[in-house]
């Protein structure tokens, strides 16, 4: 094939992932509100199809711009989209149960690579010279792979927060009834009202559950991350003579690994575990979309291959 | 964190002293190295770094920072005064830097010393064992120490360290709430010391000495790049095509020595750019530009040679050489009207504009009289309308194709004895001359209106080197490994301990507990435990004599 009919498959599969990843949360979505069997194996099917889709328009723009397919940021966005959700696939194999979480991870993927087909789009095309250097597979991989893995654990980490609110509700005392006592019918009747005031969310699992896929996430997504920008640093030491340069792409790559840094100590941390951490989790998964979308795009530096 | 593996009961407190000075010290430095101080060090370290992005900086963008003071001229000069244009070199932002480091060092010492401790001393008996949350029991026809050897055999293959408590009065007492020890005559009284074997084994220290040998890595990482700063140094210079130049210090035409980089120390050597290249894609973006560039020494004789491209540079000496930027060098000969030379063929030092590949730069004639000034903009491949994308009248090819000199001419004083750009013209005491520029292709001449003769004689690039010394190099390659390589396990292992203890538990049947805690990871630890529990169950089985 000639690299723009490549070209042309690549963005075909691009849609085409996009496409599958909408159903499969309409699918997942459905799941986790009415608990119909069938269901979640449909959606898991077509995730994986997706996936694969996925993963082939990356593939095909590779091939199509005869270098690695992560050079800008439309390109970006499709290599998130893999991450993400084949680290939720990885989860979903070890514990089955988590699958109708499906929907709160794909839903930020179809944003980002959503946003990337349609804000960011250039035709494939080769790289300048400041990027074209083989630490750009090593550094930029890196990057992409461990921010997308920080992301997804802050996905677990912002539901844990909306877990640990129910639990804390259903825990709490409940409200003083009539006076004169409370009669056991009453008492029933206001678990009632306080299960169905928490609606769907009850169902999501335990909050000690979500709190240690949150963890275990950003386990694996911290040493990529710290990585990536160690192999920056050496990158830039290689191609301008200095590690760091405080640029703005650096700077908000600095401040993401600090709060991330900070999530793990608070998680060892009495009055920061829980609550307080999964806060952290967010405030880091904001600074990494600043650093994405603010940085690359407003801001200029010597980072700035947005457009 | 002096992490101690205890039961999860409540601790005597120890008795109260009357808080003086040296108690609110001891307190305030106990508060200092405490992880919850690191923490909100990260978290404020990681907000002041905001603020960096927020302003332009002096050390990124002194333009931009110039504009700013421009834009808004009432609050500029506060915001100078806060450090806000050099955030990261600001005393406030020094200070926090400094705070964390100093609470990393204070809490590194006593984390040490505490993973030695524990690594010197046996991991202590259990205590009551029901007071645990991971547990398991089940009753075997093996003898306590048939079941105890059991344990040990499967622990030990799952790499426990693992310490022996044999008979004995324990001082712990069965079911005991609070796990205090009680006092040995105490105990005798209870009845007479039973028979039974207790094991306790503990995993996981590798993950406090790997995350010890990150926080050191981290530290030395720093240490390495301040070191490298400090005793080595950056600078520009640029070199014409077929010139050498001398690495002296006049030479560069910006210098950034570090604070304890002595000047002697430059490396002796010269650097002759041979030839340059630059070349673009079809769609005019930018492909490649290389430099060749021969090292000589200072007798003039060749040492080395490379091209020497961005992400390629070449080292002299210890110097790294960088390309970072390239400009034209348009030759200029200026003829009186008698055909006398007032300026012999010139190579004149043009600024090139990266977005639209054109270049300026100004040519003094001073040996003219009245003087005369010109103002020198060089296209690589000068285009005129209808060629032109979006209707403009004239544009530029960023390829060598059709180099053209457009030159402005001026007349009357240069205030060559000031000192000024040699980029650009000091306008204030030049009056243009005549009313039209003059347009000279490669090879062409062209005469002033004042009867001079101006020739594009030939055209030249030069390329600007950056040069760096750093000598913290090899300090920053190894920490960052280690640091690598400490962060990974850290994360992973998890440190447990189990305790296992056997009990006659009425004829020719013992009773088997094992009770563990794990500091982390406690969903797999009970996995673990139960698999274990069932490993030592099978071990007593194959027991080959049973006492009974
Ligand atoms: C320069 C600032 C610091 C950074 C960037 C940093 C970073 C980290 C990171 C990434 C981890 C997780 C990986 C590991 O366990 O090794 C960690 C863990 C830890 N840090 Fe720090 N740290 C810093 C300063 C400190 C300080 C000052 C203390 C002293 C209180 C400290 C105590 C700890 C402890 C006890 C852990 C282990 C937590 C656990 O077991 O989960 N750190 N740190």
């Amino acid at each position: 094939m000639s690299p723009a009919e490549l070209a042309t498959l690549s963005d075909t599969l691009a849609w085409l992932a996009v496409v599958s990843y909408v159903v499969a949360a309409a699918l997942f979505g459905l799941e986790f509100s009415f608990r119909v069997g069938w269901l979640g194996p449909a959606g898991l099917a077509v995730t994986v199809a997706g996936l694969a889709a996925n993963l082939g328009a990356a593939v095909a723009r590779g091939l199509a711009a005869g270098r690695v397919p992560w050079g800008n940021m439309y390109e970006f966005s499709i290599i998130v989209g893999i991450v993400t959700v084949a680290g939720f696939l990885v989860w979903v194999y070890r514990r089955p149960e988590i699958r109708p979480l499906g929907v709160f991870v794909l839903l930020p993927a179809v944003l980002a690579m959503a946003l990337g087909g349609l804000v960011f789009r250039v035709p494939a095309g080769p790289l300048v010279p400041a990027l074209n250097s083989r630490w750009i597979v090593i550094h930029v991989a890196a990057a992409i792979t461990g921010s997308s893995v920080l992301c997804l654990a802050a996905v677990f980490s912002i539901l844990y927060l909306v877990k640990d609110r129910v639990e804390r509700r259903q825990r709490a005392p409940a409200p003083p009834l009539v006076a004169g006592g409370a009669k056991t019918a009453d008492r029933v009747e206001v678990d009632q009202a306080v299960a169905r005031h928490a609606g769907i969310w009850d169902r999501l699992p335990s909050a000690d559950t979500l709190d240690e896929l949150a963890y275990r996430t950003t386990a694996f997504g911290f040493p990529i991350w710290t990585f990536a920008i160690i192999a920056g640093a050496i990158w830039a030491q290689a191609a301008w003579g200095r590690y760091w340069g405080w640029d703005p792409k650096e700077t908000w790559s600095f401040i993401s690994w600090t709060i991330f840094a900070a999530y793990l100590h608070a998680r060892a941390t009495a009055g920061w575990r829980g609550r307080r951490a999964a806060w952290l989790a967010v405030v880091g998964l904001a600074a990494l979309a600043f650093n994405f979308y603010a940085v690359n795009t407003v801001i200029v530096g010597l980072h700035s291959y947005g457009q | 964190m002096a992490v101690e593996l205890r039961p999860p009961a409540a601790r005597p407190e120890p008795p109260s002293r009357r808080p003086g000075l040296g108690h609110t010290l001891r307190q305030a430095w106990r508060e200092y190295r405490s992880m919850r101080t690191a923490l909100v060090l990260l978290v404020v370290l990681a907000a002041a770094s905001i603020l960096g992005s927020l302003f332009p900086q002096e050390g990124i963008s002194p333009r931009r920072v110039d504009q700013y003071f421009g834009d808004h001229p009432a609050l500029a000069p506060v915001l100078d005064r806060l450090g806000l244009f050099d955030v990261f070199g600001s005393a406030w932002y020094m200070a926090i830097y400094l705070a964390l480091l100093g609470a990393l060092v204070a809490c590194l010492v006593p984390r040490s010393r505490a993973l030695v401790r524990v690594l010197r001393s046996r991991p202590p008996r259990g205590g009551s064992l029901d007071r645990y949350r991971t547990r398991a029991v089940f009753d075997t026809s093996a003898s306590p120490e048939q079941a105890i050897r059991a344990a040990r055999t499967v622990l030990r293959r799952h790499h426990y360290r693992v310490a022996d408590h044999p008979d004995g009065p324990d001082p712990w007492g069965p079911g005991d709430p609070e796990g205090v020890p009680r006092l040995v005559g105490e105990l005798s009284r209870g009845g007479p010391p039973v028979s039974r074997g207790e094991l306790a084994a503990e995993k996981g220290y590798l993950r406090e000495a790997s995350s010890l040998l990150f926080h050191v890595s981290l530290l030395v990482l720093l240490v390495g790049l301040a070191y490298g700063k400090g005793y080595g140094y950056r600078g520009q210079a640029a070199i014409v095509e077929g010139q050498t130049w001398a690495n002296a210090r006049v030479a560069y035409d910006t210098f950034t020595p570090g604070r304890f980089f002595g000047l002697t120390r430059l490396a002796p050597f010269q650097l002759r750019l041979d030839d340059f290249t630059n070349s673009f894609h079809d769609n005019n973006t930018p492909k490649e530009f290389v430099s060749r560039l021969t090292a000589l020494d200072l007798d003039g004789h060749p040492t080395q040679s490379q091209r020497v491209a961005p992400n390629r540079p070449m080292t002299v000496d210890g110097v790294r050489i960088f390309q970072s930027d390239y400009g034209y060098v348009p030759v200029v000969r200026v003829l009186g009207k008698d055909g006398t030379e007032l300026l012999a063929p010139q190579e004149v030092l043009t600024l090139r504009d990266p977005a639209s590949e054109w270049s300026t730069g100004a040519v003094k004639v001073t040996r003219a009289h009245p003087q005369v000034g010109l103002e020198l903009t060089m296209f690589t491949g000068l285009r005129t309308a209808p060629d032109c994308p979006g209707g403009a009248p004239f544009c530029n090819d960023p390829r060598l194709v059709r180099p053209v000199l457009v030159v402005l001419p001026y007349q009357g004083d240069l205030q060559a004895d000031r000192a000024q750009s040699v980029f650009t013209l000091d306008r204030t005491r030049l009056k243009p001359l005549g009313d039209r520029p003059l347009l000279l292709g490669l090879g062409q001449s062209g005469e002033l209106a004042n009867g001079l003769e101006v020739s594009f004689t030939g055209l030249k690039q030069y390329s600007v080197f950056t040069l760096a010394r750093d000598p913290g190099v090899p300090i920053v390659a190894a920490a960052a490994a280690l640091l690598l390589g400490g962060l990974i396990p850290s994360l992973y292992l998890t440190r447990r301990r189990i305790w296992v203890r056997a009990t006659p538990a009425g004829p020719g049947t013992t009773r088997v507990e094992l009770a563990g805690l794990a500091l982390q990871g406690k969903p797999a630890f009970e996995g673990e435990l139960a698999r274990l529990a069932q490993q030592v169950e099978r071990g007593t089985l194959d027991a080959p004599d049973r006492s009974t």
